[in-house]
C-alpha cells in the first residue's frame, strides 16, 4: 500500500512540476536548453537525421529489421501525417524495417476494447496508442513492456520533466511515452452570456456561479441555445467522470480516495455533487446526453457554433473550434478554470494524455521503440500539439514555432500549474462505471441526491469489494 | 431380423452423416462458446488488471454477486417488458395481422399487396445495425426526422429516446422483426386448403369464426415455434438497443444481453459478463421448454 500511496503522491506532483518547466519553456524559449534535437534539428520527416534526433547512433538497437505493426485510433484526422512521418523516418533509418500502420477511425473507447481483445488472445500490434490512465491496468495484465531499458539509452528522455516521467511510471517502471498532456477548461460562449446580461470576461465566483450563469442564459430565452452541458451516465463515457463528476467532487472539497487508498463512496461532498446534478438536469442541461451516442460530439459542436453556453471539456477541444474558424473562436469562446464551492483556488484536471505503448508480446520490440522515438521528436510533438492543442510532454517541443505562436497553447500550459490529478489506480475504470450509474440515476430523475450517493457506495462496493470502499 | 437391423443401421448412419455438418457447426459456434462461458462464469477473468494476467477460480461468487446486484432485477424487468412488447405483442401480433391481410389481398389479386410485402421485407433484410441507425435518424433529438417534422409544424421538439426510451426501442424492434413472423404465417396460410373456408361459409361462419375455429388451430404448432424463435431472438437483442439508447437513460432500456455485453466488454469483467450470459442461456432454455410443451399439448 505504501508504494501505491507514494505513487499517488508523486503523480499528484506530476504536472505541477511539468507545468513549471513547460511554462518556462513556452514563455522564454531561449532560456531553455533544447538538447540535441531542437526545433530545427531532428527532421524525422526528411529522414536526414536518425529518428529521435540526438546522439543515439542509428544502430543503437543493433539494427532493426522486419515489420513493425503500429495501431492507433484517430477520428479527428490530425495524427496520421505525423504517424506516417515517423514511419518514413524509421524506414529511412533502417533499410530492413517496414512499418505497417493500422489507423482505426473509431473512438478511443471502441479502439481500446478491440485492442484488449486482441492482446487477451495473444495477438495485437507491436506498438499502440491509448490513454495514459490505462498504464496501471495494462501493466497489471502484463500486456505492456516496461520501457526502462529503452529510455535509459535515449538521450531525449532528459527533455521530459521529472513530473511527466513520474506520470507514466507505475510500480517503479516507465511504461509509456506521452506526447501531449491533458488539461481541461470550463468553456463559455461570450456572446451567449452577454445576451444573458453577464460580462464577456465572465468568471464564476464559485461552483454555484456556473448554475447561476446557466440559469441566466435559460431565462434570457435565446432561441436554440442550451444553457449548460454536464456529462452524466454511461453515454458520457469517461467524460462523465473526468469532465463532470470528478471536478465537481473536488470543487466541493471531496476526494476520490482517502489517505489509505480506499475509494470514497457516500460523503458530504458526494451528496453535494449529486444535488448539483439534480439542479443541472432540472432544465439547464439537456437529457439527450443520457441517451445520445457520443454526446460530446453534439455538445462540442454546439458550443463551437454558439448553441451551447457552458461546457467543461478537454483543452484539446479548443483546437477543433479554432481550426474551423480561428477568429470567431477567439472572439466568442472564453475559457476559465473550474471554480470551487467557496471561491477558493480554481483548478483544472491534468493527465498524461494519450501515450505510445509497446506490447509485451511484440516480436519486434526494438522496432516498436524506434517508431516511438521517431514519433516523439521535438518537431512532431510541437507541431502536433499546436494542431491538437495539449501542453507538450517534452520541454524542447514548446520551442517549435507553431506551438508557441498560439496564446491558447501558452495559457493551457500555464493552467497545468493548477492541475489536480486522478489517482493512477487500476481500479479507476470500475469507479468510472459507478460514477456513470450514480450520475445517470440523478440526471434521469430516478433517485434524489442522498439516495444516489448511497447507491454510489453500493455500486463501488460491488465492483471493488467492501475492503476497498469507505463512506464518510 | 438381421437384415432389418442392418437396414436400420445403414439408415441411421445416413441420418448421422446428414446431421453431422449441422452438429459440427452447433458444437463449434454454440456448445463450445456456451461451455466456455460456463467455465468463465466461475472465474474472475477480466480483460485488464491483475485478473487478466492471473484469472482465479472463484466458485459461485459471480452468481452470488449477480443475484445480489440491485441492477439485475431492473435488467430482468426491462427484458420481460421488451420481449412482451416487441416480440409477443409487436412482432407476433403485427406479423400475424400483416400475414392475414396480405394473404387476403393476394388471394384477391390486389397488386398493391406486393409493394406492402416488399416494404415489410426490406425492414427485415436490413442488417440490424442499419435498422438501428435508421431509427436513430428518426428519433434523434437534434437532427431526427420526427423532430424536424415537428419543427416544420411549429411544435417544440420531443426527447423521444429520453421520455419514452422503452417504447422507442420496442417500436424499432417491432418494425424490424415483424416481417419474419409475417413470412412464416404467410407460408402457413398458403397451406390451408380453401375448401375448409368454403365449407365454413356454407355453414354460415363469419370471418371472425372462420379465423378462430379454422385458421388459428391450424396455425398453432407453427405459432408456437415462431413465438419461441422470436422470443429467444428478442431476449438476445442488443445491437438495436445499443445503437438507439445504449441501455439508457439510467438503465431504463438495459436488457440482459446488453448488460452482459457492457460488463464483459465495457467494464472488462469477462467472468461476471459470462455469468450474466449463462443466466440468460438458462432463461432461454426455460422458454424453449415451455413453448415446446405448449405446442405439443395443443397440437
Amino acid at each position: 500500500m505504501d508504494e501505491v500511496v507514494r505513487q499517488i503522491i508523486t503523480r499528484r506532483r506530476f504536472l505541477q512540476l511539468a507545468a513549471a518547466s513547460a511554462v518556462v519553456a513556452a514563455c522564454s524559449p531561449s532560456a531553455v536548453s533544447t538538447g540535441s534535437s531542437g526545433p530545427g534539428g531532428s527532421t524525422a520527416a526528411g529522414g536526414s537525421a536518425p529518428a529521435g534526433g540526438s546522439g543515439v547512433p542509428p544502430s543503437s538497437g543493433g539494427g532493426v529489421t522486419g515489420t513493425i505493426n503500429v495501431s492507433y485510433p484517430d477520428e479527428a484526422g490530425l495524427k496520421p501525417k505525423y504517424v506516417e512521418q515517423a514511419a518514413a523516418a524509421v524506414k529511412a533509418q533502417f533499410s530492413g524495417a517496414d512499418v505497417k500502420i493500422d489507423l482505426q477511425k473509431v473512438g478511443d473507447d471502441d479502439f481500446y476494447t478491440k485492442l484488449l481483445l486482441a492482446l487477451d488472445s495473444g495477438t495485437g500490434p507491436d506498438v499502440f496508442h491509448v490513454g495514459g490512465s490505462s498504464i496501471g491496468e495494462l501493466a497489471d495484465a502484463s500486456y505492456i513492456e516496461p520501457l526502462d531499458d529503452y529510455v535509459s539509452q535515449w538521450a531525449d528522455w532528459s527533455q521530459y520533466p521529472d513530473a511527466v516521467k513520474s506520470g507514466v511510471t507505475y510500480k517503479g517502471s516507465v511504461w509509456a511515452i506521452p506526447y501531449g498532456l491533458d488539461m481541461r477548461w470550463l468553456y463559455y460562449r461570450k456572446d451567449d452570456l452577454q445576451k444573458a446580461g453577464l460580462a464577456a470576461d465572465w468568471q464564476p465566483a464559485n461552483v454555484q456561479g456556473i448554475l447561476d450563469a446557466a440559469n441566466a442564459v435559460k431565462n434570457a430565452k435565446e432561441s436554440n441555445v442550451l444553457p449548460y452541458a454536464l456529462y452524466a451516465g454511461p453515454a458520457g463515457s469517461s467524460g462523465t467522470a473526468d469532465h463532470a463528476f470528478v471536478p465537481l467532487l473536488w470543487a466541493y472539497g471531496g476526494e476520490l480516495q482517502d489517505s489509505s487508498g480506499k475509494w470514497i463512496g457516500d460523503s458530504p461532498a458526494t451528496k453535494k455533487v449529486m444535488a448539483y446534478y439534480q439542479k443541472a438536469y432540472d432544465g439547464l442541461s439537456p437529457k439527450e446526453i443520457l441517451t445520445s451516442t457520443k454526446p460530446w460530439t453534439a455538445m462540442r459542436e454546439k458550443l463551437g457554433n454558439g448553441q451551447l453556453a457552458l461546457l467543461f471539456e478537454g483543452g484539446w477541444v479548443y483546437g477543433g473550434w479554432a481550426s474551423a474558424d480561428k477568429a470567431a473562436t477567439e472572439k466568442n469562446v472564453g475559457y476559465v478554470l473550474h471554480p470551487t464551492e467557496t471561491g477558493g483556488p480554481s483548478f483544472t484536471i491534468g493527465g498524461p494524455g494519450t501515450c505510445w505503448y509497446i506490447s509485451s508480446r511484440s516480436a519486434n520490440k526494438q522496432g516498436a521503440w524506434e517508431f516511438i522515438k521517431a514519433f516523439n521528436t521535438a518537431d512532431i510533438v510541437g507541431k502536433l500539439n499546436a494542431e491538437d492543442p495539449h501542453p507538450v510532454a517534452r520541454k524542447d517541443a514548446a520551442d517549435v514555432a507553431e506551438f508557441k505562436a498560439s496564446k491558447y497553447n501558452v495559457d493551457a500550459t500555464a493552467a497545468l500549474e493548477k492541475a489536480k490529478f486522478v489517482p493512477p489506480d487500476p481500479g479507476y475504470s470500475k469507479v468510472i462505471e459507478a460514477i456513470q450509474k450514480a450520475t445517470a440515476r440523478v440526471a434521469a430523475g430516478e433517485l434524489g441526491p442522498d439516495d444516489a450517493a448511497k447507491r454510489y457506495t453500493d455500486d463501488l462496493t460491488q465492483a471493488l469489494g467492501a475492503d476497498k470502499v469507505v463512506s464518510q | 431380423m438381421a437384415v432389418v437391423r442392418r437396414g436400420r443401421l445403414a439408415r441411421n448412419r445416413l441420418y448421422l452423416a446428414g446431421l453431422s455438418p449441422a452438429a459440427f457447426l452447433l458444437a463449434l459456434f454454440f456448445v463450445g462458446p456456451a461451455l466456455w462461458a460456463l467455465g468463465s462464469s466461475f472465474t474472475n477473468r477480466a480483460l485488464v488488471g491483475i485478473d487478466a494476467a492471473n484469472p482465479r477460480f472463484v466458485g459461485l461468487d459471480n452468481y452470488v454477486r449477480l443475484f445480489g446486484d440491485p441492477d439485475f432485477g431492473r435488467v430482468i424487468l426491462n427484458s420481460v417488458i421488451f420481449v412482451i412488447g416487441s416480440a409477443i405483442i409487436g412482432q407476433f401480433v403485427l406479423g400475424l395481422g400483416l400475414a392475414l391481410l396480405l394473404d387476403y389481398a393476394q388471394r384477391r389479386g390486389f397488386l398493391a399487396s406486393n409493394f406492402v410485402y416488399a416494404a415489410v421485407l426490406l425492414a427485415w433484410v436490413n442488417p440490424t445495425i442499419i435498422a438501428g441507425f435508421l431509427w436513430v435518424a428518426m428519433f434523434d433529438f437534434y437532427n431526427g426526422s420526427l423532430n424536424t417534422g415537428l419543427h416544420v409544424l411549429g411544435v417544440q421538439p420531443i426527447n423521444w429516446l429520453g421520455q419514452g426510451p422503452m417504447l422507442a426501442v420496442i417500436i424499432a424492434n417491432t418494425w424490424r422483426g415483424a416481417a419474419f413472423t409475417m413470412l412464416i404465417f404467410l407460408g402457413a396460410l398458403r397451406t390451408i386448403p380453401t375448401d375448409i373456408y368454403e365449407a365454413a361459409r356454407v355453414d354460415g361462419a363469419n370471418a371472425y369464426r372462420r379465423f378462430w375455429d379454422h385458421t388459428l388451430p391450424i396455425l398453432r404448432p407453427i405459432a408456437a415455434l415462431t413465438l419461441l424463435s422470436i422470443t429467444m431472438a428478442t431476449f438476445g437483442t442488443f445491437i438495436l438497443i445499443q445503437t438507439l439508447t445504449n441501455g439508457g437513460p439510467a438503465f431504463q432500456t438495459e436488457v440482459i444481453a446488453l448488460y452482459a455485453f457492457h460488463e464483459a466488454f465495457q467494464n472488462h469483467a469477462v467472468g461476471y459478463g459470462s455469468t450474466i450470459s449463462v443466466v440468460m442461456l438458462a432463461l432461454n432454455l426455460g422458454f424453449a421448454i415451455v413453448f415446446l410443451r405448449w405446442s405439443r399439448a395443443r397440437a
